[in-house]
């Protein structure tokens, strides 16, 4: 069987292609960006000499690219997606590409499992109650302009996938992860809260958990998706049990990295924050951007639950217990060095930090 | 009277549009349009424009607008500009306004000829800050222009670059100039207008300095020196230098003025009026006490909703606005498009031409 991995040089891409390599499969078509940081794969061609990784670069919105790449591949495993950029980037990226992979797999004919990474960004959380524990059955955010561009593009992007896969012949498993996290891995992520200057602001109830899914116990919950027969047509949460609450994960930092700024913004003050920068936002035409809006806060910060029973009935265990998982995470963070890292983004992502706004 | 505008092109730069033309009060946004139908729908969907294309003309037929704005590649800018003028529309183009001088003037003179007004994007020709030094030019306090320094700044990293990075299909890469040619109008119009020299003489050093491009054949240093018989001008990009900056210094006979543009301050120096050592003290102060005068002003803008980060392109877009409505002149003279042509023409000759420099 042949597999393709788009977004193979990715931060998840990567560990799927080695879990996909561990549990034997010997031919995995890897599809990266033409500036990938390949050196993962590389390590992976050394590690497994017998097993073929097959490269491709290049832009997955391009038709001609995209019907090359899925040539004779039965199971896709589609992670690229746009993580940082404009709004149309973000967009064309994630949607026109996934568009273009769709059309591709349709002209080559047959019906292969194609495992879509959403994420657990894409429910309409807003208008639920923070008690509320989130199933597969939630539906899908009606007002997705209403998020940031990110989850904005993901919900479109899923949409897409279950439109073609009701009127076309694909065998569609959709996977939500959770907050990804792992030694190489983004520091706060945005559930955590938002970064001013070098200040993290927490946002949100002490006792909401961080929906964290480490990075390998998320390669393990794809593959499975995508060699379950009973997984077809399903959807998946996939996230790890005896979560942290977000404190508790700030508190892990501080004293296992780096000491660092933050402020606790409980959820209601965070909830008037957010009225008045959508409201200066409107009266000041733009003049700062509406980063905070009571929708995107809701949705967010509530404190809602995401519930993993369906992805542990397909058979999926979590390899990796979540004290371990933080363990290995905060040592990678702190064998980077606190000096050498921006704590805000990934450590060894390399941002640059200033973003010109000029094109 | 409201003018119905419409727009083709939904990329990056279609947001700037869109948000700047729904801040005005002269017009309306009624349509978009893209061959991507997704893209031309979500922006659609983002900005509540009632309609959306993939068919240009179909666009024009339907739609019938006063104003196109073309915010498509520069490959495409004449076949789309022609048409708009014929349908009787009024243009707002993306700079590059074409490929070189000679498309350039063949859609200046088809907009002549059909009796329609045309602009080009230049987002910083109209910036409070170069208004204030045009100001001070008409009203003769800076003296007689002596010598320009011109500079642009680069983040690989950022919104614009990092598409561009990771997509060797992109358009900025079939630009005769590549990425220099994508931005050599931020550079030039800033010595076009104040060099009284029809023909200088031009001389351009470029090379890849950036880690980040040797895999391409994207040049990110440049350098131009413009010689004319009364006065001469530095261009300056740069992908490397740290902070990122948009600057422009005007040395006259009587002043020299420093325009930073990214945080909207323009100081001028002054020679001292003080004696010796005195005057050396003072001088420090007196800069630093400028510096503070300018935040506050900048503080006041912002306290009026004024501080806006394309306020000029917001001006631009305002006074094209009132010189259909009212027949008044054009806020860029045709002169001054084509003279920004051709010195870019001049430019990417001699990048054609010249053998790269090692990095």
């Amino acid at each position: 069987m042949s597999v393709l991995v788009t977004g193979a040089g990715g931060f998840l891409g990567s560990v799927l292609v080695a879990r996909l390599l561990a549990s034997g499969q010997n031919y995995v078509r890897c599809f990266v960006r033409a500036n990938s940081d390949l050196s993962r794969l590389e390590d992976l061609r050394r590690a497994y000499p017998s097993a073929c990784i097959d490269q491709v670069a290049g832009n997955l919105a391009s038709r001609s690219t995209a019907c090359h790449v899925v040539q004779g591949i039965h199971t896709v495993y589609h992670l690229a997606a746009a993580m940082r950029g404009a709004a149309a980037t973000l967009f064309h990226d994630t949607v026109v590409a996934s568009e273009s992979l769709l059309q591709a797999l349709e002209r080559e004919g047959g019906s292969p499992r194609v495992v879509l990474t959403s994420s657990l960004g894409v429910y309409g959380t807003s208008d639920l109650p923070g008690s509320c524990s989130i199933t597969e059955d939630c539906p899908l955010d009606a007002k997705p302009e209403g998020r940031d561009s990110y989850t904005h593009a993901k919900i479109w992007q899923e949409q897409l996938f279950r439109d073609f896969a009701t009127q076309r012949s694909i065998d569609l498993v959709v996977v939500r992860p959770g907050v990804l996290y792992g030694p190489g891995g983004k520091a706060f992520p945005s559930r955590v809260g938002i970064v001013v200057g070098d200040t993290l602001f927490q946002l949100g109830g002490v006792k909401n958990l961080l929906p964290l899914s480490y990075v390998e116990n998320c390669a393990d919950a794809i593959i499975l998706a995508g060699i379950s027969p009973s997984a077809s047509g399903q959807s998946y949460n996939v996230l790890d049990d005896d979560l942290p609450t977000v404190s508790e994960f700030i508190q892990g930092y501080k004293q296992q990295v780096a000491k660092i700024p933050s402020v606790h913004v409980p959820y209601g003050l965070a909830m008037l924050a957010s009225r008045a920068v959508a409201r200066y936002h409107r009266y000041s035409r733009g003049q700062i951007p509406a980063l905070l809006t009571p929708y995107k806060t809701a949705a967010i910060w509530k404190g809602h639950r995401f519930d993993n029973q369906r992805i542990k009935d397909l058979g999926w265990k979590q390899q990796v217990p979540t004290a371990e998982a933080l363990r290995r995470t905060f040592a990678s963070f702190a064998s980077l060095g606190a000096g050498s890292l921006r704590w805000n983004s990934r450590p060894t992502g390399g941002d640059a930090g200033l973003d010109a706004r000029t094109p | 009277m409201t003018l119905k505008v419409v727009l083709v092109g939904c990329g990056k730069v279609a947001d700037q549009h869109i948000a700047e033309i729904q801040k005005t009060f002269a017009a309306r946004m009624v349509a978009v349009c893209d061959t991507e139908l997704l893209m031309a729908k979500q922006v659609a969907v983002r900005y509540h424009i009632p309609n959306y294309y993939t068919d240009f003309d179909e666009m024009l037929a339907k739609e019938n607008p006063d104003v196109v704005h073309i915010a498509t590649p520069p490959s495409s800018h004449l076949s789309l500009a022609r048409k708009a003028l014929d349908a009787n529309c009024h243009l707002v183009v993306e700079k590059p306004v074409a490929l070189d001088f000679a498309e350039a003037e063949q859609l200046v003179r088809h907009a002549e000829r059909r009796q329609r007004k045309l602009t080009v994007c230049y987002t910083y020709y109209f910036d409070p800050i170069l208004r204030t030094l045009r100001a001070l030019v008409q009203e003769g306090a800076m003296g007689e222009v002596v010598h320009l320094e011109s500079f642009l700044g680069y983040d690989l990293a950022g919104a614009f670059g990092r598409p561009l990075l990771a997509d060797r299909d992109h358009w900025v890469h079939s630009l005769p100039g590549g990425l220099l040619q994508n931005v050599l109008d931020h550079i030039l119009n800033k010595i076009t207008e104040f060099l009284p020299d029809d023909n200088p003489s031009v001389l351009v050093r470029s090379w890849q300095g950036s880690q980040e491009v040797t895999n391409s054949s994207l040049l990110d240093e440049l350098r131009v020196m413009i010689v004319g018989q009364r006065a001469s001008a530095y261009g300056t990009f740069s992908a490397q230098i740290r902070p990122v900056q948009h600057t422009l210094i005007f040395h006259g006979t009587k002043n020299t003025a420093y325009l930073d543009f990214t945080n909207s301050t323009i100081t001028l120096d002054a020679s001292t009026k003080l004696p010796g050592v005195i005057g050396r003290l003072a001088t420090p102060f007196g800069r630093s006490w400028r510096h503070f005068r300018q935040g506050g002003k900048n503080l006041a803008r912002f306290a009026r909703s004024d501080y806006q980060f394309f306020a000029g392109f917001q001006t631009l877009i305002a006074e094209f606005h009132e010189s259909i409505l009212h027949d008044t002149p054009l806020p860029i003279p045709y002169r001054e498009i084509l003279r920004v042509a051709a010195m870019t023409d001049a430019v990417i000759d001699q990048l054609l031409g010249a053998e790269v420099l090692p990095r």
